[in-house]
């Protein structure tokens, strides 16, 4: 448990308990080829209040990416076939508002940081704690303004 | 280190060892004390990576393959270091701790490598030790049962099981094993063409296949054994239920109901009803289920239950959650009398009542049947129908306490197994629940996708009490009222279905926890012992809150959302919806299992007590064991040392000069006094006073000692100077150098205190660790009074013991010696309890004529735990 991110978490305002009239929930799309994530994920958001759908073909999440805006992405970095740098790529040149949350192993964290570069919003690294990701999410929802 | 660096090292120690004992001079205390500091942190980082692992099954963390094997490796390589380290503690070889290492290393190994490895080869395990640790030998069906009864404690038949290990050996013995998966292997690659045929064929040949001898007399035994334990006299011949419990049979919606189940089977034919079962294994239904959900590759496996036929008055069904569209927070139950099978095939007229989920289970509604007959057990062997005598016939077959009792009972069972269940229960002649089986219920709703914007939306209308505080020491989401518990409290009277909240978490709480829907401290850690009981029981909690105890109202309706670290005001019934209805259930996915699997050879201590002839390197079967051996072993080593070595014996001890004059000399071995008094000593004038005290165990404890004299306001006058006065008689010349026993001598570092201490005719041991890792802090208290007649002296180890154990000390007491231990809490509370172990020297130094009765002990623990309370709130 790394307590900066409970301390992160904690600072950012906790859900709206008021409810004024209901709006728009914030949309994720969840790529990663290992099935255990998109399983994990998927589930945690939803419960939280998010949409979420999730994929594990870069492929499927490509052609789906192109039908629809997500507000954020979370993607795995190193997948067979397309590797989540090219997919960020994709998405922030048909929606340049989405923000991407990268997933990394461990021994990749360096590529994570060079990553920035090209607009990562946020990168984690395997294992990470459920709270770790919300709080990247939140901080997104904070910058853009979506109510969460 | 490397390996050859090691082995280099060892071969010098051994050759050290030797010339140690040619007159070489010994390693010098401060080196040794050094390698127990090393020791005492490696054995830290290895309980920090079990528990890293364990944290993962709680649900917390999203990991994956590669995290499981990382975390092995660097496991292994952490307790093959703390065995070398230990080696050079004690300056041995400790080749049965390497072969422990090494068999558990190679079990570890073949778990990664997708083998799975029966921890167990016996061919029959009772029922009474199995849980879901031994879900691969058991099977699932009766690992669960084993769940019920062991873990948490409700009434179900005794029995066995035959195990999967003993199905792999018929089958292969019978030379069908290979037959068996190559079918199976086939019927996938085939798309399931002439299923039907080969079915048949497999099935045929495990109905008419011979049974090794060896494992027919086991059976035969276990069945005896069994009879003898359960049988009553004037019973008629003992019959036995068969079940099937294989693996993935009753894991989400797999294989219900598909398996074979024999009822009412006489001991001969027990064998038969074996085959029986392990034939259904290869039933078209389950073939088929297998074909379609991918399960070709998975090797099939069948464990057998044996249980005795319960002798049911009243037997039933229970759906936790109702399959009905407008009683959808409802449970149902169904009941009739006599035996339970016309109530599963439904060909039975039963009762059927509705009660709600929610506590106090109200009823609903209860529909009351003419029940004509019952299925009852024949004296003569099997079961026949017989007549319900005439005023029976339209009585309901349930009391509403009966019915209370099974709903409690039932949802109890949900809570654990994070799912709506079927529970097939009876009621006993004598009146007492017996729980048969309980298996999950699958409840898919097709709009199951609406339910989840409801979940959604239901959250965020909530009122949020606490969020984003806390760790999760257990994954989940519960609802209830909650039930503060107070320091020092007993908390046996715990209200069933409530929240339990508290200060600080305490393996206290384990008695109440399955009564519990949740726990909220404000102080904790994941890797404690309460937080490993609470996954065990699965018991949704979170530590480590800072203010739960100040938010949250006794008797307040709140909904614990573990995962995400919320309390939400109220029922937020759609969110403990989500949690049962969820698809993916992360306790069945590859990595959970596999990461469980290997676990098991990884965190269980099953090396408890060092002073049982058990405690041995041979007896380690997880890496936690030898973790455990190797911690005691070093304590051991230093305490001994603490007394013998020669630094000590020959260094100049240096008297403390304290305010009560208790004639304490201290040996500092390292940081233990303040750098100007450690400097001066070599000058005879300067000697240390109570600020030069920088090893914080003695600090606190010096603070409590001190201040036990300020509340005594009772008669016993307390003058400073005869209070000790039996102190300074204990301390003639020949006492100002330190000998073996009677003395009052503290060996300290900054953070280590051995402290023996002669107070009048207390004799007072210490030893305690605080202030490094959480994990590392310490305290061993041992006091043995004298002089006063016996039953004062019982008397006063009672109070002692009562104190202790109320303020969370492992409490042993022999005679008149009372042994208290404590462990793992932070620092700060651990030196609050030195403060105690202090105050309570003091007091019960005043106590020595005062326990005329056993009435004085209740009193004067009281008396203690107030004054000890008031004079904590003025020193904070």
């Amino acid at each position: 448990m790394t307590p900066d991110a409970k301390e992160n978490l904690a600072s950012v305002p906790a859900q709206d308990p008021g409810g004024d009239a209901p709006r728009r929930r914030t949309s994720i799309l969840v790529l990663d080829d290992e099935p255990i994530v998109c399983k994990r994920l998927k589930p945690f958001f939803q419960k939280a209040g998010y949409e979420v759908e999730a994929f594990n073909q870069p492929l499927e999440a490509l052609a789906r990416i192109e039908t629809r805006r997500f507000d954020v992405v979370i993607t795995d970095l190193k997948m067979e076939g397309l590797d989540g740098l090219s997919f960020l790529g994709k998405v922030k040149a048909l929606h340049p508002d989405t923000d991407v949350i990268l997933i990394t192993g461990f021994a990749t964290m360096e590529t994570a940081r060079q990553s920035f570069r090209k607009g990562v919003f946020d990168c984690v690294a395997k294992p990470f704690k459920l709270a770790e990701l919300l709080d990247g999410v939140r901080r997104i929802e904070k910058e853009r303004g979506l109510s969460s | 280190m490397k390996l050859y660096d090691l082995k280099d090292m060892l071969i010098r120690l051994a050759s050290g060892l030797v010339g140690g004992l040619r007159g070489r001079p010994p390693v010098p205390f401060s080196v040794l004390y050094k390698k127990f500091k090393g020791i005492l942190e490696r054995h830290n980082a290895i309980l920090e990576l079990i528990g890293d692992m364990g944290d993962k099954l709680g649900g917390d963390y999203v990991y994956d393959r590669q995290y499981i094997l990382d975390s092995c490796e660097r496991l292994g390589d952490q307790v093959f270091k703390l065995i070398s380290d230990l080696n050079l503690l004690c300056q041995g070889k400790n080749v049965a701790l390497f072969a422990a290492f090494e068999r558990i290393q190679q079990r570890v190994r073949a778990e990664l490598a997708g083998r799975r490895v029966l921890s167990r080869t016996d061919h029959i395990l009772p029922l009474s030790e199995l849980t879901h640790d031994l879900a691969d030998e058991g099977g699932n069906k009766m690992a669960s049962l084993g769940d019920i009864r062991n873990i948490l404690g409700f009434p179900t038949p005794q029995g066995f099981v035959i195990t999967a290990g003993a199905y792999f050996e018929v089958m292969e013995r019978a030379g069908l094993r290979k037959t068996a998966a190559e079918t199976v292997q086939a019927l996938c690659d085939h798309d399931g063409e002439g299923l039907e045929e080969k079915a048949r064929v497999l099935r045929q040949a495990v109905l008419t296949m011979p049974l090794p001898r060896e494992l027919r007399r086991s059976i035969e035994r276990a069945v005896e054994k069994l009879t003898e334990l359960t049988a009553k006299p004037g019973d008629g011949e003992p019959l036995f239920a068969v079940r099937s419990s294989a693996w993935d049979e009753d894991s989400e919606s797999s294989f219900a109901g598909m398996y074979e189940t024999v009822l009412g089977v006489g001991a001969a034919g027990i064998l038969d009803a074996y085959r029986q079962v392990l034939a259904s294994l290869f039933c078209e239904e389950a073939l088929r289920y297998r074909l379609h959900h991918g399960l070709c590759g998975e090797e099939p496996a069948m464990a057998v239950g044996v249980m005795p036929m319960v002798d049911a008055l009243v037997s039933g069904g229970l759906y936790t959650y109702a399959p009905l569209r407008e009683q959808e927070q409802a449970m149902v139950v169904s009941a009739a009398w006599g035996l339970g099978k016309p109530i599963v095939d439904g060909t039975a007229e039963t009762d059927t009542y509705i009660l709600l989920r929610e506590p106090p289970h109200d009823i609903v509604s209860s529909d009351i049947a003419e029940k004509s007959t019952r299925l009852a057990l024949d004296k003569g062997g099997g079961t026949r129908t017989v007549p319900v005598a005439e005023a029976e016939r339209g009585a309901p077959c349930l009391t509403p306490a009966q019915l209370a009792l099974l709903a409690k009972t039932a949802m109890t069972l949900e809570h654990f197994f994070k799912r709506p269940l079927d529970v097939e229960w009876a009621l006993t002649p004598d009146g007492a629940l017996t729980v048969l089986q309980a298996r999950p219920l699958s409840i898919r709703p097709a709009d199951s996708c609406a339910r989840t914007e409801d979940a959604a939306v239901a959250a965020k209308g909530a009122k949020v009490l606490l969020s984003g505080r806390g760790i999760t020491a257990m994954g989940g989401v519960s609802a209830g009222p909650v039930h503060l518990v107070t320091e020092g409290e007993d908390p046996a009277g715990f209200p069933y279905g409530a929240v339990l909240v508290a200060r600080h978490s305490s393996p206290r709480f384990a008695k109440v926890m399955p009564k519990c829907r949740g726990i909220i401290t404000d102080v904790g850690s994941a890797t404690g012992h309460m937080a490993t009981i609470a996954r065990e029981l699965r018991v949704p909690t979170l530590v480590q809150t800072g203010s739960a105890t100040r938010t949250l109202r006794e008797g307040q309706e709140i909904t614990l959302d573990a995962d995400h670290q919320v309390v939400y005001e109220g029922l937020v019934e759609a969110l403990c919806q989500f949690e049962l209805v969820r698809e993916d259930v992360f306790e069945e996915s590859w990595e959970y299992r596999t990461l469980k699997r290997v676990l098991k050879h990884i965190s269980p201590l099953t090396l408890l007590d060092p002073k049982s002839e058990g405690f041995t390197p041979e007896a380690c079967r997880t890496f936690h064991d030898i973790a455990r051996y190797v911690h005691q072993r070093s304590v051991d080593k230093l305490t001994s040392l603490a007394e013998t070595h020669k630094d000590i014996r020959e260094s100049a001890p240096r008297q403390l000069i304290t305010r009560l004059p208790l004639g304490l000399t201290v040996i500092d071995v390292e940081g233990g006094l303040s750098p100007a008094a450690a400097a001066g000593g070599a000058d005879p004038g300067a000697e240390p006073g109570e600020a030069d005290i920088a090893c914080r165990p003695l600090r606190a404890l010096m603070e409590g000692l001190n201040a036990s004299g300020m509340w005594d306001t009772n008669p016993v006058a307390v003058d400073m100077g005869s209070f000790m006065s039996s102190v300074t008689r204990t301390l003639g010349a020949e006492a100002s150098h330190p000998t073996r026993m009677g003395r009052n001598l503290a060996v300290i570092s900054r953070e280590y205190l051995n402290l023996h201490l002669r107070l009048g005719y207390h004799f007072t041991v210490v030893d305690a660790f605080i202030g490094g890792a959480m994990n590392d802090n310490a305290i061993a208290f041992r006091f043995m009074g004298g002089v006063t007649d016996l039953s004062r002296r019982s008397r006063r180890a009672t109070l002692i013991a009562a104190i202790l154990e109320r303020s969370d000390f492992l409490v042993e007491v022999k005679g008149d010696m009372v042994t208290g231990r404590i462990k793992k809490h932070p620092t700060r509370i651990m030196l609050d309890k030195m403060f105690l172990i202090g105050a309570l020297i003091g007091y019960t130094r005043q106590l020595d004529a005062k326990l005329d009765t056993d009435g004085d002990v209740a009193l004067h623990q009281d008396i203690f735990l107030q004054q000890f309370t008031a004079l904590r709130e003025t020193r904070e």
